[in-house]
C-alpha cells in the first residue's frame, strides 16, 4: 500500500476485529449514559452537601472573609440547580 | 502535560515547598466527604465504561463518537491542570496581567488555526495520532522519531507532575507524599485501563465543571470585597505604588519596561506564532480529544468551544493572582527569597481559597485541584498508550496482530506507563534538580514538531527525507540553544537580544529559532531530494485534499463563523487590557 494513503498500519478502525465483539459493542454504545448525567449527579450531591453545610454554619459562620454573605448556601443552591438540570435532561432512558 | 506548566520558570511544587513550614488549609469532614466522593465517582465511571472500550477504535479514540461539546471541554480540560492553575496564578501575582498573554495570544489564535486549517487534515486521513499523521506524510523515520520522543517525554512529565502535585498536597493539606502519589496515580491507572479514552474524556468533562465551580467563587468574592475592577486596581496601586500590574501591551515596547524582560516581538511571534501553535496543534495530548469527535464539523467546532473557555480562564487564574496583590495583608516572595513562615508567589491561589472558602467550598476547591491533576495524568497516560501501541509497537514490533491484542497492549501499557511515571516521581524526589531538565526536554520538541507538521500540511514539495532531517535539526538546535543559555547567562542576549530576559522569554526565543531551523532545513533538503508523487499526498496536503462539505448549514452553525466571533472577542480583550 502506498505510504501516503491512510492504511491499516495507522488506522485503528481498520485493524482486525473479533467479529463477535462488534455488534455488542455497537449496541451498547448506543445506550451509553451521557457524560452530562454523571456531571449532573455529582453537582447535585455536591450542591446538597455544601448547602447543608452552609445552613449548619448559618449562625456561626467560619472565619473567612465575606462569610456574612453565606457563600456556601448560595453556591450550594447553584450547584443543585445545575445538577438537577443536567440530571433530568440527560436521565438514562429505560427502554433499549 | 499542560502548556503553562511546561513554561513555568519555577516548579510550583518546589516553590510551594520553599517558604512554608505548616499547611495552609485544614479540611473538615464535609470536605473529605466531597473529595472521597470524587474518587468513588471516577472509579465508578471507569468500571461502567469498560464494556464500551472493547475495540481499538473505542479504547484509543473513544469510538470517534464524541460531540463537539464533549470533545471541546475535554480538549480544554486536558490543558487545565492543577499545576497550571497554581503556577499561573503565581505568575499573575508576580508579573500582573502580563501572565494573561499565555491564555490569549498564547492560545486563542493557535486553537482557531487548529480548528479551521489543520483539523481537516487530521480528520480526513483518519489518523489516530500526530505521529500517525507524520507516518502518512513523511514515513516511518519521522513518525518513529516523533513517537519515541513523545512517549518518553510524556511518561517522564507525568512522573514529574505526580511528584510535584504530591508536594503541593503535602504543603497545602499536610498529606503524606507517598499517599498522594499512590492513591491518585492508581486511581487514574485503573480508570484509564478500564475505559481507555472514553474514561479519560468523561472525567475531563467532569473536571472541567469542578475546576470552574471550585475556583469561580474566588474572583466573585474578590470583586465584591474590592468593589469591582477599579477598586482592585486602586488597591494594587496603593499597596505597590509606581508599578504597573494591569496593562498587557503598554510595557511590551521595550524588554526593560516589564518584569518578564520580554518585548512584543517575542510575545507575538515566539509565543503566539510558534510556541502556542506547536502546543495546541501538534501536542497529541490535546489533539487526541479532537480526533475523537464524531464528524468533521464537530472536530472543527470542538477547539472553537475550547477557545471560548480558554479566553475565560484568566477569570479563575489571573484575576485571583491580581486580587492577591490587592487584598492579602502580607507580601508574597519568590521561592529563592522566601524565609520560613513567609509565603511564595505560587501559594496565592490556595491562600485566596482559604481566604474566602469555608468548609464545603474548601472541599470543592481542593477537589478541583485533585481533579485537575488526575485529569492531566489521565491525558498523559491515554496519549502514551495510543502512541506506544499504534506508532511504536505495531509498526516496529508486532505488525499483524488482532485488534483485541492491541487493546490488551493498550491496557497493559497504561499500567506499565503509570508505574514508570511513579518511578520517575521517586527519582525526582531524590534528584530534584532533574525536574527542570525534564521540563525543558518536553519543550524541545514542541516548536520543531509544529514546523514539520505545518510544512507537511501546507507544502506538497516537502519530502520524506526533509521531514526527518528538518525535525532532527530543529530538536538539536532547540537543545543547543537551551544548553548555551542555561550554562552561561551571558549568552542569553545572543538569542533574546536582551541580557536580562527571564526564563519565560528565553523559552519563546528558543522556540522561534528552532522553528526557523526546521523551516530552513526542511526547505533546503526538500529542494535537493525527489518529491513524492502527488497521488500519495491526497488527503494529507492542502491543495490536494478535498475537505468534505459541512452541508447546507445556516451561517450561525458554521465553525468558521464562531471562529470569527471568538477572534473578535479576543481582539476586544487585547484592546480593553492594552
Amino acid at each position: 500500500m502506498a505510504e501516503g494513503k491512510p492504511d491499516e498500519r495507522t488506522n485503528p478502525a481498520s485493524t482486525k476485529s473479533n467479529p463477535s465483539d462488534a455488534p455488542d459493542a455497537e449496541l451498547e454504545r448506543h445506550h451509553m449514559i451521557p457524560v452530562w448525567f454523571f456531571v449532573g449527579m455529582l453537582l447535585l450531591v455536591y450542591g446538597i452537601l455544601i448547602f447543608i453545610e452552609g445552613i449548619r454554619e448559618w449562625s456561626h459562620p467560619p472565619h473567612t472573609v465575606l462569610a456574612n454573605l453565606h457563600p456556601p448556601v448560595w453556591w450550594g443552591i447553584l450547584l443543585v440547580i445545575m445538577g438537577l438540570v443536567f440530571t433530568l435532561k440527560h436521565f438514562p432512558k429505560k427502554n433499549r | 502535560m499542560s502548556f503553562g506548566a511546561q513554561l513555568l520558570g519555577g516548579h510550583p511544587a518546589i516553590v510551594l515547598a520553599a517558604g512554608l513550614t505548616s499547611k495552609i488549609i485544614s479540611l473538615r469532614p464535609v470536605d473529605l466527604a466531597i473529595i472521597t466522593l470524587y474518587f468513588i465517582s471516577v472509579l465508578g465511571i471507569g468500571f461502567y465504561l469498560k464494556k464500551y472500550a472493547g475495540t481499538g477504535e473505542d479504547f484509543f479514540v473513544a469510538g470517534r463518537k464524541m460531540t463537539a461539546w464533549v470533545a471541546g471541554l475535554a480538549f480544554i480540560s486536558a490543558n487545565l491542570g492543577s499545576l497550571e492553575l497554581l503556577g499561573w496564578a503565581g505568575n499573575a501575582y508576580q508579573y500582573g496581567i502580563l501572565a494573561a498573554h499565555w491564555y490569549w495570544v498564547g492560545a486563542i489564535p493557535a486553537m482557531l488555526f487548529l480548528a479551521i486549517v489543520m483539523i481537516p487534515f487530521y480528520y480526513i486521513c483518519r489518523t489516530h495520532s500526530v505521529p500517525g499523521y507524520l507516518e502518512l506524510r513523511y514515513g516511518h523515520a519521522t513518525s518513529g522519531l516523533s513517537a519515541i520522543t513523545f512517549a518518553v517525554m510524556t511518561i517522564l512529565m507525568s512522573g514529574v507532575n505526580m511528584y510535584a502535585m504530591a508536594v503541593v498536597m503535602q504543603v497545602i493539606l499536610g498529606w503524606n507524599i507517598h499517599f498522594s502519589i499512590w492513591v491518585s496515580s492508581l486511581t487514574v491507572g485503573i480508570y484509564v485501563a478500564l475505559g481507555g479514552l472514553y474514561s479519560a474524556i468523561f472525567n475531563e468533562v467532569i473536571q472541567f465543571f469542578l475546576i470552574w465551580l471550585g475556583a469561580l467563587l474566588i474572583p466573585i468574592l474578590g470583586m465584591i470585597e474590592t468593589h469591582g475592577w477599579a477598586g482592585m486596581v486602586a488597591r494594587i496601586q496603593h499597596n505597590f505604588p509606581g508599578q504597573n500590574y494591569t496593562h498587557m501591551w503598554g510595557p511590551m515596547v521595550h524588554a526593560a519596561d516589564n518584569p518578564m524582560g520580554v518585548q512584543w516581538v517575542a510575545i507575538v511571534f515566539g509565543l503566539g506564532a510558534v510556541l502556542s501553535m506547536g502546543y495546541w496543534t501538534t501536542d497529541f495530548l490535546v489533539v487526541q480529544r479532537v480526533i475523537a469527535a464524531k464528524d468533521i464539523r464537530a472536530a472543527k467546532t470542538a477547539p472553537i468551544i475550547g477557545a471560548f473557555f480558554k479566553m475565560a480562564v484568566p477569570l479563575i487564574v489571573i484575576l485571583p493572582g491580581l486580587l492577591g496583590r490587592a487584598v492579602l495583608p502580607f507580601h508574597l516572595y519568590p521561592e529563592n527569597l522566601a524565609k520560613p513562615g513567609q509565603h511564595t508567589y505560587d501559594q496565592v491561589l490556595p491562600l485566596m481559597l482559604a481566604r474566602y472558602c469555608g468548609p464545603g467550598l474548601l472541599g470543592l476547591g481542593i477537589t478541583a485541584l485533585i481533579a485537575g491533576f488526575m485529569s492531566g495524568m489521565a491525558g498523559n497516560i491515554s496519549a502514551f498508550a495510543t502512541v506506544w501501541t499504534y506508532d511504536l509497537y505495531r509498526p516496529f514490533i508486532k505488525k499483524d496482530a488482532t485488534d483485541r491484542h492491541y487493546v490488551a497492549m493498550g491496557r497493559w501499557c497504561t499500567m506499565i506507563g503509570l508505574l514508570v511515571s511513579i518511578a520517575a516521581a521517586y527519582i525526582v524526589t531524590h534528584f530534584g534538580s532533574l525536574m527542570d531538565y525534564v521540563q525543558a526536554l518536553f519543550g524541545f520538541f514542541i516548536a520543531p514538531l509544529f514546523g514539520t507538521v505545518i510544512l507537511g500540511m501546507l507544502w506538497k514539495r516537502a519530502t520524506k527525507q526533509a521531514g526527518f532531517w528538518g525535525l532532527l535539526a530543529g530538536i538539536s538546535s532547540s537543545v543547543a540553544i537551551f544548553t548555551l543559555m542555561h550554562n552561561s547567562p551571558t549568552r542569553v542576549a545572543w538569542f533574546t537580544f536582551y541580557a536580562k530576559a527571564q526564563p519565560l522569554a528565553q523559552d519563546m526565543w528558543q522556540a522561534l529559532w528552532s522553528f526557523v531551523v526546521v523551516v530552513v532545513v526542511t526547505v533546503a533538503v526538500s529542494l535537493a531530494t525527489e518529491p513524492r508523487p502527488v497521488g500519495e499526498l491526497r488527503g494529507l496536503v492542502m491543495g490536494l485534499t478535498e475537505v468534505p462539505s459541512e452541508g447546507h448549514l445556516p451561517w450561525v452553525r458554521r465553525p468558521v463563523f464562531w471562529a470569527g466571533v471568538c477572534f473578535a472577542v479576543f481582539l476586544v480583550l487585547q484592546w480593553i487590557f492594552r
